[in-house]
């Protein structure tokens, strides 16, 4: 008997450009997925690991197509076989948890309806077995008053909530393969870890095979049976999960390890790989291992021969020649950041409060307090960390600080004066004073501006008659500050990576030389690598430049990595601060606690 | 590199309905430019031993009338080409003082938000609730007959669309994150209007624009159908329509050639319209791209 799920062998998929010319995506992926085993897919975005999981359900985006190999479930093949009979398995036999709950639910429809709907497509006709069923589903994610729920709106619940719902809509087919995308991705750290152990407890209960599409190497290790590596298109590495992860074969696999910063481990530095994935385009002209480029460990064979993937002695397989080598990646101790001498506050920040009016009626009125007395004072050059979880308040508090919202209660002083002036005066000096580098690189950076103009603009605004060539000159600076090549000053941020752009966002912020940089989540919603390379960046320059950051973050490893003080914040206040070596090595609050355990994986 | 950029800002010319109605807008307004150029004989000058000649691809034909005369007479072909020049005169001034008073309320509007944005929106409202039409004549009557005032009347009535539209789109862009970086370097507010948000409305801009002309041709024709736009001493599209209804039954042609001429310069701006938000609007362009 064959107790295979999911089979590939050799699959690729392609994509098929407009002018007849054809790109492999994926090549040679083979794996199996044994009957009631997860199988981890990691990588960084872009490696096609979404791929996979959207050829298995043959939503593959238009222009792509499976181009060769085979795809089979439970011994059936899946890219041959008819759209009647795959239909039939979709959704029933195959289910699916996506990755943004709050989208894949209807909003106009209650739980209810939508659960039903799903279980009428099962074979449950009558509503109040369909009512019935649904509750039963509900109670076994463990979501409370599962009656009350089924007439709700998605709107209503939270994302985590949201999530379960889903994961009981996945598994009331009672599904032999449940592939995940990324379903944690777009959760807090505390809620993550609580959907990880309610999907491990599903699949558990009802027999099903898992497979977790994830770009958490740490994540996919603590909770897959077996992973499969894949960088560029191609897999990397497989092998056992916790080996995979205590030992790792293939020099990518090592370099994704030594990048993500750890809570328990004592501070290293973070290992920076070179440059960024290959795009599909340059990957065509590129000889050899895809890796080789960026690989410490690359030698003349890599840059000629493409390596397979070949069973390693100590078990597991990796695609390298040199395999050997891979551990001997390392990274030096982090030397202790120098204690900043601590001198008169550069912002001192006295019982702020931000009250939201929302109206809802013609009466109604509710209050919501985002910020409540929050006090704290920042030294020069200090690097302070504000963790917390969505909705605790942090972006707010980025806001009220740096004057793109008054507070409605307390004070804040930058520099021994007055940061609620609303005078120009006080504005001008606050720009010298503050800058602000934005969440979203996508948002923050002028579509239709080049690099050059947008890391200038402090310029335009203070001197609009500046000659172009200085306004030049000093974005070639700056570029070059942040590590960004010369060549790009001409270029538009849509021709930039994420990476790159967030570079740009902090060259921007950098330009008026600024003593307090406020910088957003900056590195959330980046790759592990390039979310290290970033962090090896604001400690660089601050050796280079010197400034204090307040760093707002839901990552304690990242922050633990880069401050010296962190603020925890929950509903609006400040509930624990001090020394980040003694707000993670002995928490005080329960929350900081609950917060740490959940990441700390 | 830098060729992308410029291959992108140049994309709309691959554009057929661009290039159709750019073509069709381009025939009407060379005519209007060069109309005493181009007409062979005066708008006005009758000759009454001629009336109601056909045109000259019928038996009848009279080669020294391409297009034949009306029952004055007068030349159809001269009368349509110095209608053409009402028009277009209508068509560029009328949109171009609508847009600046929509587009100037709908930025300020947007950007600033508040009890300024909200006076802006209410005024909007009341001003789109009398039909159209109606204000138009209204205006007419107080205003007076002549060009000026149908510019006038079509700047009053058309404002409220450029401006309802446009600040959707400022609201949209004002909550980029990168317009509040531009405060946070220190622009003024003037500068981040017209170098950050300025720039991404203006595709929008371009296009109401090019559809208000194809808007303001129409309205333009009517008011000279009632006979409240140019004097008689002047040939309009509208007054032609006009005149040609009582001699319909003889001579057709008087009738449709200029409905003809409102019809295609009119199809021109809706096509140019179409076409540049096609092109131009970056939503719609990254959905092609991906």
């Amino acid at each position: 008997m064959n107790t295979s799920v999911l089979a590939a062998e050799n699959l690729a998929v392609e994509s098929r450009l407009r002018e007849g010319r054809r790109l492999p995506v994926l090549a040679g992926i083979s794996f199996t997925l044994e009957a009631g085993k997860v199988l981890g897919l990691v990588g960084e975005s872009g490696a096609g690991k979404s791929m996979i999981g959207r050829a298995v359900a043959q939503l593959l985006p238009p222009g792509f197509a499976v181009a060769g190999g085979a795809l089979a479930f439970a011994g059936r093949d899946l890219v041959g076989m008819a759209t009647q009979e795959r239909r039939a398995l979709l959704g029933r036999e195959i289910a699916f948890i996506p990755q943004e709950p709050l989208s894949a639910l209807n909003p106009v429809m209650t739980i209810g309806a939508q659960f039903g709907e799903h279980l009428a497509r099962l074979g449950i006709s009558s509503e109040a077995r369909q009512r019935e069923e649904a509750r039963a589903m509900l109670e076994a994610v463990h979501l409370p008053r599962a009656t009350e729920l089924l007439r709700q709106f998605p709107h209503e619940l939270s994302g985590g909530m949201c999530q379960r719902v889903l994961i009981a809509m996945a598994f009331a087919s009672k599904p032999k393969l449940v592939i995940a995308d990324e379903p944690t991705t777009a959760l807090d750290a505390t809620i993550q870890a609580r959907i990880i152990a309610l999907m491990d407890e599903m699949r558990h209960a009802y027999g099903a095979s898992l497979l977790f599409i994830t770009h958490d190497l740490r994540l996919a290790a603590n909770f897959c049976d077996e992973i499969l590596v894949l960088y560029a298109g191609r897999a990397v590495e497989k092998g056992e999960a916790r080996e995979l992860l205590s030992a790792p074969l293939h020099p990518y696999t090592r370099c994704l390890q030594l990048a993500v910063p750890s809570l328990s481990a004592p501070a290293r530095e973070l290992f920076t790989l070179p440059g960024e994935m290959p795009g599909l385009t340059t990957l065509q002209t590129l000889a050899g291992c895809r890796f080789a480029p960026r690989c410490p460990n690359a030698g003349e064979i890599c840059r000629k021969e493409e390596p397979k993937l070949l069973a390693a002695a100590q078990g597991g397989e990796a695609a390298c020649f040199r395999t050997e080598l891979t551990l001997k990646i390392k990274t030096g101790d982090q030397a202790a950041p120098a204690m900043p001498k601590i001198t008169a506050p550069l912002l001192l920040v006295e019982k702020i409060q931000k009250r939201y009016r929302s109206r809802h009626g013609l009466f109604g009125k509710t209050e919501v307090l985002a910020i409540d007395e929050v006090s704290f004072a920042l030294a020069e050059n200090e690097f302070v960390g504000v963790v917390g979880e969505s909705g605790s308040g942090k972006s707010t508090l980025a806001k009220l600080i740096i004057g793109l919202e008054p507070p409605s209660a307390g004070r804040i002083e930058l520099c021994g004066s007055d940061a609620l002036d609303r005078s120009e005066t006080a504005r001008r000096r606050r720009i010298e004073t503050a800058q602000m580098v934005f969440q979203d690189p996508q948002s923050a950076l002028n579509p239709r501006r080049r690099v050059a103009s947008i890391v200038t603009q402090v310029l335009e605004a203070a001197a609009p008659r500046l000659p172009p060539d200085e306004r030049k000159r000093r974005a070639a600076e700056l570029l070059a500050e942040v590590g960004l090549s010369a060549e790009l000053a001409a270029r538009y941020p849509s021709q930039l990576s994420g990476g790159q752009k967030q570079r740009v966002n902090i060259a921007r912020a950098l330009c008026a030389a600024p003593k307090l940089l406020i910088a957003d989540e900056i590195v959330s919603g980046l790759d592990v690598s390039v979310q290290a390379q970033l962090i090896a960046l604001l400690r660089r320059l601050r050796s280079e430049l010197s400034f204090a950051l307040l760093f707002i973050s839901h990552d304690l490893a990242v922050v633990r990595k880069l401050c010296e003080r962190v603020l925890v914040m929950r509903h609006g206040k400040v509930v624990e601060q001090g020394n980040t070596k003694d707000v993670f090595g002995a928490p005080q609050h329960p929350y900081t606690r609950e917060l740490l355990a959940a990441s700390g994986g | 590199m830098s060729s992308r950029p410029v291959k992108k800002a140049l994309g709309f010319l691959r554009s057929g309905r661009v290039l159709v109605g750019a073509a069709l807008v381009g025939i009407v307004l060379f005519s209007a430019l060069f109309a005493p150029i181009l007409a062979p004989h005066d708008p006005q000058e009758q000759n009454l031993v001629a009336t109601l000649v056909p045109p000259v691809w019928s038996v009848d034909g009279d080669p020294t009338y391409l297009l034949g005369t009306d029952s004055l007479g007068r030349d159809v072909l001269s009368r349509l080409l110095h209608g053409a020049r009402v028009a277009m005169t209508v068509a560029v001034l009328a949109s171009l003082g609508a847009m600046l008073v929509g587009a100037t309320l709908a930025h300020l509007g947007g950007y600033f938000g508040g009890k300024l944005d909200w006076l802006i929106g209410r005024a909007v409202d009341v001003w789109m609730s009398f039909p159209p039409v109606v204000l138009s004549l209204v205006l007419m009557t107080g205003l007076g007959a002549g060009i000026s005032s149908v510019i006038l009347a079509i700047v009053l009535v058309d404002w409220t669309r450029f401006c309802r539209v446009l600040r959707a789109e400022v609201l949209v862009t004002r909550h980029q994150d990168y317009v509040a970086a531009a405060r946070l370097v220190g622009f003024s507010h003037w500068r981040t209007l017209t170098r950050e948000i300025l720039p991404a409305t203006l595709p929008l801009l371009i296009t109401l624009l090019s559809i208000e002309m194809g808007i303001a041709v129409i309205v333009e024709a009517i008011l000279s159908f009632v006979g409240m736009s140019v004097g008689a001493n002047q040939s309009a599209w509208g007054q032609m329509i006009a005149d040609a209804r009582q001699t319909i039954y003889e001579s057709g042609w008087n009738l449709l050639l200029p409905m003809l001429a409102i019809f295609f310069t009119v199809l021109g701006f809706n096509l140019l319209g179409d076409g540049l938000r096609r092109t131009l609007d970056p939503r719609l362009l990254q959905a092609r791209e991906l």
